[in-house]
């Protein structure tokens, strides 16, 4: 076979336009590094009991507001399942993060100066409405809550009710004339009027988020803390790479060893540098985020792509040695092709319950490790199908000695 | 060529050889059941953390400052490197109090700190994720070949990689932990792929004497593991010497070295016996 035969092939055409479309796909788009590699801190917070969806969003609200409060930039806030939340903050060191996630928030709503409310006198904050540009959140209030803010309430209608969360000024709406006349209710409620209707559900869910975050809906502690610096990030990028370079070199000088043949190592190391290529490529395209469960995840996918491309290689030279023939070295081929996808089979099939714990249970406990089991099954369904088989192809013409 | 003869006659005689890789995955299981196996810090619950040291200052220097600041924790110096430090902390950790300890002698440049409740969750979940991995591979290995025998011979030499590796983490004192869980796993997708390439050629080829075929699958295969094991040894090292911060790393490439080298034993002397036996059987 020629070379120019080769290129006319329709897989080696795909895999060329594929790893073309990674490098631009990872100029344009960039690769999302995890918090362990550009420096960061992810804090795990557990509930005291599993919740439904729309208690989680409560409480996922409320951190994020709180943590903006304290001007966290970068801050990401998701639940991870249905009982744990994870915080990831760009940049920050932990004693800060510690310090802001480790209290509860503090809720104080003050007239003339004088506290009427704190956050454990609510008892419940009952789901905001919007008509038109007006809004209004009703929350109820324990009876020692009532009575004080009647007392300190009376007489104040048109007063403005000044509402801190973490001693920071959040909003001061205007007392109302039925609360102001010094009859303590447990049924309380804030309203207002905005320019706008976007501006009025705007202005409800925030207040509603602020009564909440004195009282959050259940119980919550943090359960880890990890956190890594920029600088230590970076270590482990550049770790990385000199262990993936120095790998290479072992495995080149295995593949000297073993077959006499330097010119061997070229095809093995562009097959494995394509790899990479396309695996960064896919998670430029799918947002995915590599971190080092993700580099540990493309280290064992080029590993087994090696050890794939030796058993191609052992049966082309057993094929042209045997047969001579080309329909003979075809068929060697087609049996190093079984034993390639027997052999991905078994790590796709064991990489599966990480995969399913990691996407049922989020990054909690062995969650993390579900983007080690993701990337090596791209990695792999990557190899199997696209650049293995050309490799098959170039091997076949590089060792066809006939003339 | 008298190398290669006397290699095949050892081929021949290959029910006593059976017997190693069993002995030793009995030696690992004794070893797991006396010495047990070190929980990492994501398993019993603790703080680890990497400080960049602002002066010099020894290991024995370091442990005692921290632990007179912590007095009623258990606090291990782990290493001090290039400036840097890991210490391991047992029991929650006030993050604030041990960086004001610190303060003047160096900086925390990671931390990690694990609940007791994280804690047990994981372990439930690595035991499952390791027993679902060996099931589904196992489902896998016999829709492949739908042979018993060959089938069982296969998995056989999977657990025998897999209990010597976790063995090794006992002798060595690696920690069992969310990082060589992972390894292990990466270890059952790996081991397998030698063992089915043996069986395929064994069975699957027809040319030749089956001691032949089993010399070129294990040409093949020799090759293979020794590339994914001195892959493994560059990280290990790099790691080592290079980011000591990254332990975690180093320990992953441990154990699957440990691992890779117990599968040539399991794949050229287990996996390969058995089917020997097999095939001599069914004639």
């Amino acid at each position: 076979m020629k070379l120019k035969e080769f290129f006319k092939d329709k897989r080696v055409i795909l895999l060329i336009v594929l790893v073309i479309a990674s490098i631009g796909a990872i100029s344009v788009l960039g690769i999302q590094q995890g918090l362990d590699l550009k420096g960061g801190s992810t804090i795990q917070l557990q509930l005291e009991k599993p919740v439904d969806t729309a208690t989680m969003n409560t409480v996922t609200a409320v951190l994020d507001k709180r943590l903006n409060i304290f001007g966290v930039k970068d801050v990401k806030v998701y639940p991870s399942g249905n009982q744990n939340v994870i915080i990831e903050i760009a940049g920050v060191q932990p004693e800060d993060v510690a310090k802001i996630v480790g209290s509860n928030g503090k809720f104080e709503a003050k007239i003339n100066n004088q506290t009427a409310l704190v956050g454990s006198d609510i008892t419940q904050v009952k789901t905001y409405q919007v008509t038109g540009t007006e809004w209004q959140v009703p929350f109820t209030v324990s009876l020692e809550g009532a009575n004080r803010f009647a007392q300190v309430g009376k007489g104040q209608a048109g007063v403005p009710v000044e509402m801190y969360l973490d001693d920071q000024l959040i909003t001061s709406p205007e007392l109302s004339a039925e609360l102001a006349n010094g009859n303590p209710s447990t049924d309380v409620m804030i309203s207002g009027t905005e320019a706008t209707k976007e501006e009025a559900q705007t202005q409800a869910k925030s207040i509603h988020t602020l009564l909440q975050s004195g009282a959050l809906p259940v119980k919550v502690k943090i359960v880890g803390v990890s956190s890594v610096s920029a600088e230590l990030g970076d270590q482990f990028i550049n770790g990385a790479l000199i262990a993936g370079v120095l790998a290479l070199l072992v495995i080149s000088a295995i593949i000297i060893i073993r077959y006499r043949n330097p010119l061997l190592v070229i095809p093995i190391m562009l097959t494995s540098i394509a790899e990479l290529i396309l695996i960064l490529g896919t998670a430029a395209v799918i947002h995915w985020n590599i971190d080092l469960a993700a580099i540990a995840g493309i280290l064992a996918a080029i590993g087994t792509g090696v050890d794939d491309q030796i058993i191609i290689t052992d049966e082309v030279l057993k094929g042209f040695k045997d047969k001579k023939k080309r329909s003979g070295v075809r068929k060697q081929i087609k049996g190093a092709f079984f034993i390639i996808f027997a052999a991905a089979g078994t790590l796709i099939a064991a990489m599966l319950p990480l995969a399913y714990i990691g996407f049922s249970r989020g990054a909690t406990g062995i969650g993390v490790l579900s983007g080690f089991a993701f990337t090596t099954v791209l990695g792999v369904l990557i190899g199997i199908f696209i650049t293995r088989p050309v490799y098959a192809k170039f091997i076949e013409m590089m060792l066809d000695t006939r003339k | 060529m008298i190398k290669l003869i006397t290699f095949e006659r050892l081929l021949e005689s290959y029910k006593p050889l059976i017997a190693i890789p069993v002995v030793i995955t009995i030696i690992a299981l004794i070893l797991i059941a006396t010495m047990g196996l070190n929980q990492g810090i994501e398993l019993k619950g603790g703080t680890v953390a990497v400080v960049q040291l602002e002066k010099p200052i020894s290991q024995n220097e370091l442990q005692s400052l921290i632990s007179t600041g912590l007095p009623n924790q258990t606090v291990d110096v782990k290493s001090v490197n290039n400036n840097q430090a890991t210490v391991d902390i047992v029991g929650d950790t006030d993050v604030v109090k041990l960086s004001s300890i610190l303060e003047g002698t160096g900086t925390i440049t990671s931390y990690k700190s694990v609940g007791a409740v994280l804690s047990s969750e994981s372990l439930t979940q690595i035991y499952y994720a390791l027993a679902f991995a060996f099931i589904f591979m196992s489902i896998t290995v016999f829709i492949i070949f739908r042979n018993f025998v060959p089938s069982m011979a296969v998995i056989l030499a999977a657990l025998s990689d897999i209990i010597i590796a976790v063995g090794g983490m006992s002798l060595f004192g690696i920690p069992l932990s969310i990082a060589s869980v992972g390894a292990l796993l990466m270890l059952i997708g790996y081991s397998v792929d030698t063992d089915i390439l043996l069986t395929t050629r064994i069975l699957k080829r027809k040319e030749g004497t089956v001691t032949e075929r089993a010399i070129e699958a294990m040409k093949t295969g020799l090759t293979m593991a020794a590339a994914a094991i001195g892959s493994m040894a560059a990280l290990y090292l790099v790691v080592v010497f290079l980011i000591p911060a990254a332990q975690t790393l180093a320990d992953i490439a441990a154990v699957l070295i440990i691992g890779l080298i117990a599968d040539v034993l399991a794949t050229w002397l287990m996996n390969l016996g058995i089917l020997r036996w097999y095939t001599e059987a069914r004639k």
